[in-house]
């Protein structure tokens, strides 16, 4: 797909590529060095540079999911979303560092080194080291030094969000299965969506549209009459949001959300942008979603289960880094002779939530842990389904309250980006635990499968920038970045 | 080859079988359960898409040449339902009189193994897509209650190479579909175990799901045995796995009550565990015991979505469905046939090739189907069952390589029923087709051959009749003298002469009339 066409316009990518590489070996966004390969010039995101998520299969570049165990892995195929970019005209700059398979919250747990927030940024220099986010903190990070336009992440309990809300960027989770994840690689198939990056809504709305394309190689891919079904729904609500009015749009504030943890600058920032939406017309409706309190809990047993399920393909036979067992090693039990590649292939966190999902599917703990998991999984899209009045299309006898919210607001993130931990941190496991809770404000609308956007929300009290979370119902992702776009404008007034 | 005590042990199997207590262990009652794991018969793959890649293959397919992404567990691919499979699958049920769920659902069950990329492998083990069937064995008056049918993935083959101390990996068959039909413990005796895995064989070639093949592993075996003394609840089963040939499924049955029993007349309990069997030395071996059972780890699979299937897709597949081997054992009764005919005739389409998609093969009946088309049922299959298949068997061909067309069959039929050809160049025509591998009609090649009877033409049947008596005047002699079955030489001299062509009836009623 790639055109090799040495042009005029070639240079001046080349001029580029120069400073990227600058600044990308201080922050480390990238993985694969930009290339200079020039994309045909025409389709609708002519003219788009973007970095792509290292989990997300290419055949130009490697793709390791920052993990030893891929390091030197190759794709046969690109990844239906990769096709779509290169067919509608993108360039790719190359592929962005993660979290190793997508887990992790601050992008620490990478082959390649952790990403460093490009924030800390002064002059080229980094004068204070801080998280990217994670896991898709490479792309945030790209696209906030300006190595790319736009880069795709994946989201599985809010890798997308988070990073955008420490970087300062846009950032969408779409509704689960509508852009396909033929080419993702798997971390937890249930919850696991491609998500986009950018500095505007606007640029988030281009590629986004350039890839919500239904994709029959993808199975749990949304059919394309429940995509008119909820596309019919959103309509009769999306009359809100021109043009900056907001008037009739009632913006739901789930309770639950404002934890203890939350920073109190994150909060205020929260309610001078409410503040601000009121003024234009919106309604604010206090609302609550009883079930987020276990959501955690039942996000995590669900997608480690599904992780070590996913990871147990990475023996050393097929594909990836293969370590031979040593002599007079045991080679009658399969699993002792994979246990040598596996354990020397993965990184701890991805080891210890495989450790965590085994333990969740097995014979004793599958009915307390991974089946009651489930229950609360339900329980929680039932949470939102009452609060909307957008009947979700994926019911089979859709039916909202009619004075029900348009959209849920809340902060992307209980705090801004915290530092990376140090080479010699002695809190290395209970930072750990921190970076669990950090994802308290993400994970519903994942386990529920729903579009939600952060969006840049000002600075907390330390300056660093915060986000705030757009959260619609399901395939109402254009009402969501509407919404953004009104949240944008408003900042912009504001500075 | 087979040891000395399984060749007893066989003999005396059959001898026993209506009994109603076994005389190979009387006092005590056998108990058999059996999962059948039969491959679809589907030209792609259960799940891996539609490239070149993700073909079904065979045992000469070279190694590791159909090969999807997908079934080498490559990062980033998905499973992709071939709806083939479900309508074989649906198939499949319906012939086994089971209900057909409306919603199934696909698992993952967990174990690490060479063969089995991805680590786990996907079946069916919370919501089957089939429950509540059954197999009647007529032969044994039983009906084998069938619990449910699950559609699940292959592994690939791994094969240890001792000289170099390695495994080789074969990923042609992963991925390959199967159904996993599980009986409810309903066979009493290794015989209705064997009738039952036979019974199935013909009843899955018959609706085109599977060829059924047991020596090329598409059809693949593991029996549950248990035994307890006559009025007692059943006992502790033992599970017997991968038994590849139904000879062999018998002998391990019987082995395997052998065992349990002499445990127990000892006073010592069966333990519940899996078990091999040695077919050398003709005994089951300990696999591992149920505290050693792996713990699976299923898990519904999240990349799939639930199978719906509605009662009207039910219905199409059940108008089109194919006729079960015991409608046509009655249907061919009916007509006339007489049992013997039919057994041969159903054994004989119980070989046919069975297609891709389930796309029907063409037997030995349909072939008898078609000839007997307005002609006399009983005619046809004896010209099918010891002409044809009898010139065939001699020839050392089987019925698949068979050249004569039922046009061809159906004329030649007609020659001779209507008197214009014998018998005799009948089956000179048929030996002619068979040798010859011609596309003419018969009664071309009776006129080519001058095989065409000479019945109206009196003036050579004269002839021929005065040449035969004056060539054996003794015998034309005795004749005179009244003794008639003489008359048979007179008469094989004038069938010679005219080289079959004469009508025998024509030649006895000249010969006569001159010797009178």
């Amino acid at each position: 797909m790639l055109l090799l066409a040495r042009r005029g316009p070639c240079s001046i990518l080349h001029r580029r590529h120069a400073s990227t590489r600058t600044v990308n070996s201080v922050i480390n966004a990238l993985t694969s060095e930009p290339s200079s390969l020039c994309a045909p010039s025409a389709g609708p995101l002519a003219g788009l540079r973007l970095a792509v998520k290292d989990n997300i299969c290419t055949k130009a570049w490697p793709t390791t999911c920052s993990s030893k165990i891929l390091e030197n892995f190759k794709s046969p195929f690109d990844a239906t979303v990769v096709s779509l970019l290169l067919d509608g005209g993108a360039e790719i700059v190359g592929k962005a560092n993660c979290d190793e398979f997508g887990m992790g919250s601050l992008n620490i747990h990478s082959s390649h080194g952790p990403v460093v927030n490009p924030f800390g940024l002064h002059n080229g220099e980094i004068v204070e080291r801080r998280s990217a986010g994670g896991s898709s903190g490479g792309s945030a990070a790209a696209v906030a030094a300006h190595l790319c336009d736009a880069a795709l992440g994946t989201d599985t309990g809010g890798s997308v969000r988070l990073p955008a809300s420490y970087c300062g960027v846009v950032g969408l989770k779409p509704s689960y299965g509508i852009i396909s994840r033929w080419g993702v690689v798997s971390f937890a198939d249930s919850l696991d969506c491609v998500g986009v990056l950018a500095q505007d809504v606007h640029t988030v709305r281009r590629v986004h549209n350039a890839l919500a394309i239904y994709d029959s190689r993808d199975p749990t891919a949304a059919p394309s009459r429940i995509r008119e079904k909820a596309a019919q729904l959103c309509r009769r609500h999306l009359e809100q949001g021109q043009d900056g009015a907001l008037n009739g749009l009632r913006i739901g504030i789930p309770q639950e959300y404002f934890p203890t943890e939350l920073q109190d600058s994150i909060v205020a920032s929260v309610q001078r942008i409410l503040a601000q939406l009121r003024s234009r017309g919106a309604t604010l409706v206090p609302v609550s979603l009883p079930s987020t309190r276990y959501a955690l809990s039942a996000y995590y047993v669900i997608s480690s289960a599904e992780a070590s399920s996913n990871l147990a393909r990475y023996d050393g036979i097929e594909c990836g880094m293969r370590v031979e067992p040593p002599p007079g090693a045991d080679l009658v039990k399969t699993a002792n002779v994979y246990a040598h590649t596996r354990s020397l292939g993965f990184g701890k966190e991805v080891q210890r939530r495989m450790l965590l999902g085994t333990y969740a599917l097995s014979a004793d703990a599958f009915e307390n842990y991974f089946l009651q998991a489930q229950r609360v999984r339900k329980l929680i899209k039932a949470d939102f389904d009452r609060v909307f009045c957008v009947p979700n299309a994926l019911n089979s006898s859709p039916s909202a309250p009619s004075e029900g919210v348009h959209v849920l607001l809340h902060p992307s993130a209980i705090q801004t980006a915290p530092k990376l931990p140090g080479q010699d941190d002695a809190n290395a496991e209970s930072s750990t635990l921190d970076a669990y809770v950090q994802d308290v404000m993400t994970v519903p609308a994942s386990l529920a499968g729903l579009p939600a956007m952060s969006v840049p929300g000002g600075q907390g009290a330390d300056g660093w920038p915060i986000g705030v979370s757009v959260v619609g119902q399901w395939g109402c992702d254009e009402l969501v970045m509407r919404v953004g776009e009104v949240i944008e404008s408003c900042r912009e007034e504001a500075s | 080859m087979l040891a000395h005590g399984r060749t007893r042990l066989l003999t005396r199997n059959t001898r026993w079988t209506r009994q109603a207590h076994d005389a190979r262990w009387p006092g005590w009652e056998l108990v058999v359960g059996i999962e059948v794991h039969a491959q679809i018969k589907s030209r792609r793959k259960l799940f891996s898409g539609c490239g070149a890649e993700a073909l079904a293959s065979d045992l000469t397919t070279p190694p590791n040449t159909h090969v999807a992404p997908f079934d080498a567990a490559f990062p980033g691919t998905l499973p992709h339902l071939n709806p083939k499979c479900v309508e074989l699958g649906v198939r499949t049920a319906i012939a086994l009189n089971a209900d057909v769920q409306h919603r199934s659902a696909f698992d993952r069950k967990h174990y690490f193994y060479a063969d089995l990329p991805s680590g786990y492998q996907i079946t069916q083990q919370y919501a089957p897509i089939a429950r509540n069937g059954r197999l009647d064995l007529e032969k044994d008056g039983i009906s084998v209650r069938v619990k449910q049918v699950q559609l699940e993935q292959d592994t690939g083959k791994s094969t240890f190479l001792p000289r170099n101390r390695i495994t080789a990996i074969d990923l042609n068959r992963a991925g390959m579909p199967l159904m996993e039909i599980v009986s409810e413990p309903d066979m009493r005796s290794p015989e209705q175990a064997g009738n039952y895995v036979r019974t199935l064989q013909a009843l899955l070639r018959s609706v085109g799901s599977s060829d059924g093949n047991m020596e090329q592993g598409s059809l693949r075996c593991d029996v549950n045995v248990s035994v307890n003394r006559v009025g007692e609840p059943p006992g502790t089963r033992c599970e017997i796995k991968n038994l590849n040939s139904v000879k062999f499924m018998m002998v391990a049955i019987t082995c395997e009550a052998f065992r349990q029993i002499s445990l127990l007349e000892r006073g010592l309990p069966v333990a519940q565990e899996t078990r091999g069997f040695n077919e050398e030395r003709a005994e089951t071996y300990s696999l591992r015991s149920k505290e050693d059972a792996p713990d699976y780890r299923y898990m519904p699979d999240p990349n799939i979505p639930p199978l719906l299937i509605d009662s009207t897709y039910i219905d199409a597949i059940r108008q089109r469905m194919p006729e079960l081997p015991n409608a046509t054992r009655a249907r061919l009764l009916v007509q006339g046939l007489s049992q013997r005919d039919v057994e041969v005739l159903m054994d004989v389409d119980s070989g046919r090739e069975v297609g891709y998609d389930g796309q029907l093969g063409y037997g030995a009946v349909a072939y008898f189907d078609e000839v007997a088309r307005g002609r006399d049922p009983k005619v046809v299959v004896n010209w099918i069952t010891h002409e044809l298949l009898g010139q065939l068997a001699f020839r050392d061909e089987t019925f698949k390589e068979n050249p004569m067309s039922t046009e061809q069959m159906g004329d030649l039929i007609d020659l001779v029923q209507a008197g214009k050809v014998t018998g005799t160049s009948g089956k000179t025509i048929l030996r002619h087709i068979l040798t010859t591998r011609t596309s003419d009609l018969p009664s071309k090649i009776a006129e080519d051959l001058k095989l065409l009877a000479a019945s109206d033409d009196g003036a050579s049947l004269e002839t021929w009749c005065r040449e035969a008596i004056a060539a054996l005047p003794e015998q034309a002699d005795v004749v005179r003298r009244g003794n008639l079955k003489v008359v048979d030489k007179i008469m094989g001299h004038v069938m010679k002469a005219s080289r079959g062509t004469a009508k025998a009836q024509d030649v006895r009623a000249m010969l006569l009339k001159l010797l009178q």
